[in-house]
């Protein structure tokens, strides 16, 4: 999540709303997004439904599997980074940036 | 004679499921298990707890929608890296 805090403005300035989705209650991810200075929401899916509903559960750790989600105005996927690759939000960033030019 | 023939086959047979066997694991290691919501997809609608440090807070999916993008960052505990 430090990674998509570092890269906020430009995400902002490219009209991106970034939202972080984890089964951590509410009031975790408060103190974890005080911790590493997160401004954006980190929202909390305790219970794991909407987890479930996006496929992405992990029955080993019974948490999310760490996946990003670049959704368009549409409400359409228009890319999804899985696992190691949504570490780095480059090309999320990158996207958003590209469709900015392009408008 | 006919005996080395059956050993030598054997002996080969052996060498080549040793050869495939390392090859077949990695990949079923490597591969991670597929994507339910593909690109193209629409992504669910979902409503969600956010805590802004006095009240909790009712965050949806559709709320952002005219937004240009939305990122959806899925991770998989607070208090870890990325």
């Amino acid at each position: 999540m430090k990674a998509f805090q570092a890269n906020l403005k430009q995400l902002e300035a490219a009209d991106t709303q970034v939202l972080g989705v984890s089964m951590d209650s509410p009031f975790a991810n408060k103190a974890f997004a005080d911790q590493v200075g997160v401004t954006f929401p980190l929202l909390s899916d305790w219970g794991g439904d909407v987890t479930r509903q996006y496929g992405i559960y992990l029955d080993k750790y019974k948490a999310a599997r760490r996946v990003n989600f670049l959704i368009g105005k549409d409400g359409k996927i228009l890319e999804e980074q899985i696992d190691k690759d949504a570490i780095d939000p480059k090309k999320i960033v990158d996207a958003c940036e590209r469709k900015k030019v392009s408008r | 004679m006919k005996r080395s023939g059956i050993s030598t086959m054997l002996v080969v047979c052996l060498v080549m499921v040793a050869a495939i066997c390392p090859q077949v694991f990695a990949k079923s290691k490597a591969e991670p298990a597929a994507m339910k919501l593909k690109v193209g997809d629409v992504a669910p609608d979902f409503k969600l707890q956010h805590f802004d440090g006095s009240d909790l807070k009712d965050v949806s999916l559709s709320q952002y929608r005219g937004k240009s993008n939305v990122v959806v960052a899925f991770y998989i505990f607070a208090f870890t890296g990325g």
